[in-house]
């Protein structure tokens, strides 16, 4: 896909989010804006404890702000319900986790196949494109094992594969490889650039790895729940 | 695919799918035993009770069951008996003629109940000769011969071969007075019935009491007495006579079918308590799977699973188990029913049923027996499963992730 117009995906207006921690407040995000535009790959760093994974959550809905807006895709996530949102984030959003977080049931195909098959793909489509997206992250010969019966960096493959399968808009990456060796850990993050090349989608990484921050575009860097600085390469 | 998860979870989660599966299989098994061992014994004691004494159903003049007069009579009864004979459902049928009056063997004397009995219809319809504890029952024909109850025999000194003199009021208004030889002792498994009744041959009773060619009641005996309903409207509608009434043996006795009703609901109150103990290890175990899988929860709905989905998720695990668990369930109620209708189970101390005392209670290998456990349990679960369900579907998923 070739990028032909940059528009905004992503725009925070003063996203400020105050956790209870035994009855104690705490602010996670003091008042964040920001806007980030398709096509990006951007890392956001910080200090545990910043608001980095708060961040990716509430930008993908998963959490709600306590206070301010998140617009995705132009879309006012606080206003969506339980299930438009599910359906939302389904079609426009593919999550990578730090813990992989695969469907321990299912085997690696089904995995991948599994968003599709909430989004109604018709079967063949959904087998064309598993084996494509298989193909792509390395992992053709193990489409039949557990996640249970692969190594930390295949199962991130797999992570990988099901957040990009279904073309989402944005790719939601939360420490991608911090529980990687750093071979691994590069060579996924190499793919990720390619497909970010070669797809045009948006990748939003929060990490503390050096690695990924240099492969970043655009680096934010947050502190005590606010942005501390900006940067664009 | 949902379903498909919901499978495979059940089969990783091996310990607890069996924990919660033996809840399941353990007050199935427990209520079908229940249900058997209580519709056994209704049986049996119904069976006793009719067969035996009263009947299925019984044909009298109308009124005569409110209030029971020597006059109400039926005097055409041949002809009724082979009307209600010609059901294809009716095994049998015999006329009985009732009276009170006084019984006297010497010196002593106690009120009696004469009934007259046509022994060859009585010993088919309710095997009037097996209550002949003692001596032989009546003979065929007339011959001015006595069957006393064991407790009347009792009552009166009375041995076989004593004169058992009657005194009571004819149909006609005379003096009904009479000698019989006491040939039997009968013994029909009621002490109370056992101590007032008198048993002559019906043509020996109808000259007592001037009731020539009259009787008091038909009883009838018919195939299947869960069809006593239909089969007394069905004789009703045979008979077409308005002065008669056709009553089946739960208005007959109507006190001994209410108390067993009353049994019943006994019974409802102790499967109610079996369910109860299922719910709550259900509810536990189900609830706990749920707990542990938050963080599971939280990423099928991170990456776009609806919350209704995660819902049918977790109901679908409890109805998958719920039904594996209601086939073994039912096995081993149909296996464990099966032998206690051979084999009883035998009570220290006997047991009272809608006023019938006995000893050993039979099973009876009934679709009751395994539909209403069934229901109870796939209802219980699903019920008790809902909690989870909504708290699984109602997961904020980036809450959900951060737990481990």
């Amino acid at each position: 896909m070739e990028q032909t117009q940059k528009t905004d995906v992503i725009v925070t207006e003063g996203v400020t989010k105050v956790y209870d921690a035994d009855g104690i407040p705490v602010n996670a995000l003091n008042g964040v804006d920001l806007t980030i535009q398709s096509g990006e790959f951007t890392a956001i760093v910080g200090p545990s404890g910043s608001g980095k994974t708060t961040f990716l959550n509430i930008i993908s809905g998963l959490d709600a702000p306590t206070e301010g807006k998140v617009l995705l895709s132009g879309k006012v996530l606080s206003e969506m319900g339980g299930n438009e949102l599910s359906d939302f984030r389904r079609d426009n959003i593919g999550f990578i986790f730090q813990a992989y977080n695969l469907i321990p049931v299912l085997t690696v195909e089904e995995n991948v196949e599994y968003i599709m098959l909430l989004a109604g793909v018709p079967k063949a489509e959904r087998h064309d494109r598993v084996v494509a997206m298989l193909e792509t992250v390395g992992l053709k010969d193990v489409e039949d094992r557990l996640p249970t019966q692969l190594s930390g960096g295949q199962q991130q493959r797999v992570a990988i594969a099901r957040a990009m399968v279904s073309e989402p808009a944005i790719i939601l990456a939360d420490e991608p490889t911090a529980n990687l060796d750093s071979k691994t850990g590069a060579a996924l993050l190499d793919m990720m650039s390619q497909l970010n090349a070669e797809t045009g989608m948006t990748f939003i990484f929060s990490t503390h790895d050096p690695m990924v921050m240099e492969s970043a575009r655009r680096l934010i860097t947050l502190c005590d729940g606010q942005i501390d600085t900006d940067e664009m390469k | 695919m949902i379903l498909k998860i919901a499978f495979r979870n059940i089969f990783r989660q091996k310990r607890r799918t069996i924990l919660t599966a033996l809840a399941m299989i353990v007050g199935f098994t427990l209520s079908s035993i229940v249900i058997g061992l209580s519709d056994g014994a209704y049986s049996n004691v119904i069976k006793m009770f009719t067969g035996n004494r009263i009947g299925h159903i019984q044909v009298h003049r109308e009124g005569y069951h409110d209030k029971p007069s020597i006059y109400k009579t039926i005097s055409n009864y041949e002809s009724i008996g082979e009307t209600i004979q010609g059901n294809t459902d009716v095994e049998a049928w015999t006329p009985r003629v009732y009276a009170g009056g006084l019984g006297s063997v010497g010196e002593k004397s106690t009120a009696v109940r004469v009934i007259g009995v046509d022994v060859v219809r009585e010993i088919k319809a309710t095997h009037f000769d097996k209550k002949v504890v003692e001596g032989s029952p009546l003979s065929i024909t007339a011959s001015r011969e006595a069957v006393i109850g064991q407790g009347l025999a009792k009552t009166l000194a009375a041995t076989l071969g004593s004169k058992i003199v009657i005194f009571s009021q004819a149909a006609d208004g005379s003096i009904a007075n009479d000698e019989y030889t006491i040939i039997g002792i009968a013994e029909s498994g009621d002490d109370i019935t056992d101590r007032v009744t008198c048993y002559l041959h019906i043509e020996d009773a109808q000259e007592l009491f001037v009731l020539e060619g009259r009787v008091h009641e038909i009883v009838v005996i018919v195939s299947n007495i869960n069809k006593v309903g239909k089969i007394t409207e069905a004789i009703q509608e045979r008979l077409n006579d308005s002065t008669l009434e056709v009553l089946p043996w739960q208005v007959v006795a109507k006190s001994f079918y209410d108390a067993m009703q009353s049994d019943k609901q006994g019974d409802a109150v102790a499967r109610f308590i079996i369910i109860l103990i299922v719910a709550i290890g259900v509810l536990n175990t189900v609830l706990m799977s749920v707990l542990e899988r938050t963080r599971e929860y939280g990423v099928l709905k991170a990456v776009g699973t609806k919350p209704i989905q995660i819902f049918w998720l977790v109901i679908y695990e409890v109805v998958i188990i719920a039904i594996g668990s209601i086939v073994i369930g039912a096995l081993l109620g149909v296996f464990i029913n099966y032998l206690f209708s051979i084999h009883g189970l035998t009570y220290a101390e006997g047991l009272t049923l809608g006023g019938v005392e006995f000893g050993t209670m039979y099973a009876e290998v009934n679709a009751r027996s395994l539909m209403i456990p069934g229901i109870t349990v796939m209802l219980s679960a699903t019920l008790v499963g809902l909690f989870p369900a909504i708290k699984a579907a109602r997961i904020m998923p980036a809450k959900a992730m951060r737990t481990h």
